[in-house]
């Protein structure tokens, strides 16, 4: 099973122009760490706002005209349509543009782009989620499509970390799945903090210690790169093949449709082939450019 | 079988205007130092003198280094956006170069594949390419090595063979058939006009000396992908100036970015090249910060992964980067060291 097999979504266009953003309104700004917000939004075309649909681990071209246009996963899940959220810190020319904007404010918004992750391959299965940081975004999104799709899956385990407990993302989330019976979420700090009871160490090391069985399991991978670089090492000591370890990359997309050429991992664009990858598909090339 | 057909060199002008009549004809020209293929004026026809290749490369008059992708304004109700207008131009070039026309053909598949790309696609729509065998080709010429020839005329519509005073023409699309069908003032080809065609054609064909051999190419490049001190020293001199790419015919990475005052502005995309740190750098982290990996990509994208995705080598062998480079650089001589699987 190759993750490039699944079928392109459902593409939307403003017209036969793929450059051509849609405008959507944001409806909701939340504060997640000191750096990273998560916006809420809503296409202004009604049409648009029945019509659109997406698959968990795709991502758009978000824009402030006038600015530009930077790529972020859609971090919400398609089960849960009522409005699309996207998060981001803020670290460049158009994220810290998208920051200062509030309730009401226009953006530009291209897609959904990208692969998604394969559901049809995941559906049966144990799901072991692994992420740092912002990476939860784009876990996120499946996670709750798997909660709300419960009886299609069989355990959920969530190995998330952050530097220290102001930087934990998602923190309602966290809280919610925490509760939840289904699920074993584990949360983890990279370093010892007064504020915090909770597991102290890095993530792949922490996966190390909670030791997920790999038996008819798959590992889905994403935070910032150095963790997925030392991640995906335990994970064949823990039993992982190749093929059964995911992860969802994040490259600079410029164009978002395998075009203006700086995203490739080899002879793969990571917003055309990806940003879903099992770790058999970019082996040969991630220990150098990943 | 009708006979073929030839044109009259003194002719030249007669003939392209007919064809301004239809088309907007583009011939090479000169502005300042730097050839390009730009619109001909209506009268002089000298530009075949001196006429080698141009210095830019055709891929420019169909991608350009910038343009506009759409215009936006605010008002009360929001963001309007305008797409740009669409180029109608019926293009005709002229004189094009059979490297450069196999060009073409590479960057087609890039922007048809997938999410079609509107702003080539429109202005390629109906180009007729006229080709002109290569008579005089350049030290830094390699086409005989990449699939192609200097009178290879695969990806024209009518190509010409310099034959004297004349060129013998060869309708070799259907376009091609029916622009030669419609055009007066064309001369009947004698037997002996095909004959020296034909011997013209082979003496260019040895004049390409420059050989390289990209037999397993893709193989042993994904072998050595990892072998930092190859890479390193085949980049060595490298600058990173970018100007290989910029004038190569088959590179087409971009970059888009935006531009505005008070409530009006546009999004522009201009040419981008891998040789340059910027164009992979994130915020966090930069995957081609260091020069050897950026020259390793040049290299692989055009002899290793654009034929994994499109079956084709993405490099014709127009030797412009090689004649162009600051610091010659030599693609040849990367591609011949390309060390032999172990």
């Amino acid at each position: 099973m190759t993750v490039t097999d699944m079928s392109q979504g459902k593409r939307f266009f403003a017209s036969e122009n793929v450059y051509l953003p849609h405008i959507a309104i944001i409806e909701k700004v939340i504060d997640e760490t000191p750096g990273v917000k998560t916006f809420h939004f809503n296409f202004k075309d009604e049409k648009l706002r029945k019509e659109f649909s997406f698959k968990s681990g795709q991502f758009a071209e978000y824009s402030v005209l006038g600015v530009g246009e930077a790529p972020f996963c859609i971090s919400s899940s398609p089960s849960r349509s009522d409005h699309l959220e996207f998060a981001t810190q803020q670290v460049g020319k158009v994220t810290n543009a998208l920051h200062r904007l509030g309730v009401g404010a226009e953006i530009g918004f291209r897609g959904p782009y990208g692969n998604g992750f394969p559901l049809d391959f995941l559906q049966g299965k144990n799901l072991v989620f692994v992420g740092g940081g912002i990476g939860l975004a784009p876990l996120r999104s499946l996670i709750w499509n798997a909660i709300d799709n419960r009886d299609k899956y069989e355990n959920i385990d969530i190995i998330y970390g952050a530097r220290s407990p102001d930087d934990l993302c998602f923190k309602y989330d966290l809280d919610t799945w925490d509760k939840d019976k289904t699920i074993n979420i584990i949360s983890t700090i990279d370093r010892e903090d007064k504020s915090w009871s909770g597991r102290v160490g890095f993530v792949p090391k922490v996966l190390e210690e909670v030791a997920p069985s790999a038996s008819n399991a798959v590992a889905i991978v994403c935070g910032p790169p150095v963790m997925i670089r030392f991640t995906f090492p335990v994970l064949i000591k823990l039993g992982f093949t190749p093929e059964q370890m995911i992860t969802t990359l994040e490259k600079k997309m410029t164009c978002g449709i395998g075009k203006c050429g700086r995203c490739n991992i080899g002879n793969l664009y990571v917003c055309r082939d990806g940003p879903v990858f099992t770790y058999a598909q970019i082996k040969n090339f991630v220990s150098s450019e990943y | 079988m009708s006979t073929s057909k030839k044109i009259s060199k003194k002719d030249i002008g007669k003939i392209l205007s007919q064809w301004s009549q239809e088309f907007t004809v583009l011939v090479p020209s000169k502005e300042g130092n730097v050839s390009k293929m730009a619109r001909w004026d209506g009268k002089d026809t000298r530009f075949m003198d001196s006429h080698r290749n141009t210095v830019h490369p055709v891929k420019a008059n169909f991608f350009p280094p910038m343009e506009e992708m759409f215009s936006f304004q605010k008002n009360k109700e929001g963001y309007h956006i305008e797409p740009a207008p669409p180029d109608e131009h019926k293009l005709l070039i002229f004189a094009i170069r059979p490297c450069d026309a196999n060009a073409l053909a590479i960057l087609d598949m890039a922007f048809k594949d997938g999410y079609e790309d509107p702003y080539y696609l429109s202005r390629r729509k109906d180009t007729v390419l006229i080709g002109l065998g290569c008579t005089n080709p350049y030290d830094s010429c390699f086409c005989t090595s990449m699939g192609g020839s200097p009178s290879d005329s695969t990806n024209v519509d009518i190509m010409l063979t310099d034959i004297g005073n004349e060129f013998l023409i060869e309708e070799i699309s259907e376009a091609g058939k029916e622009l030669v069908a419609k055009t007066e003032d064309l001369q009947e080809a004698k037997k002996a006009d095909e004959a020296k065609a034909k011997k013209v054609k082979e003496t260019s064909y040895d004049k390409v000396t420059r050989k390289i051999d990209t037999r397993d190419i893709d193989k042993k490049l994904l072998a050595c992908f990892e072998n930092k001190d190859y890479w390193e020293k085949v980049s060595a001199k490298c600058i990173s100036c970018g100007i290989c790419t910029f004038l190569c015919p088959t590179c087409y990475c971009f970059d888009i970015n935006d531009d505005s005052f008070k409530k009006r502005g546009a999004r522009f995309r201009s040419w981008d090249s891998c040789a340059f740190p910027v164009y992979t750098r994130m915020p966090m982290e930069n995957p081609r910060g260091e020069k050897w990996r950026r020259v390793r990509q040049k290299v692989c994208h055009k002899f290793e992964f654009f034929p994994m995705n499109f079956g084709s080598i993405a490099c014709v062998g127009c030797g412009r980067c090689i004649r162009l480079c600051p610091v010659n650089w030599d693609i040849t001589q990367t591609i011949e060291s390309v060390p032999e699987i172990t």
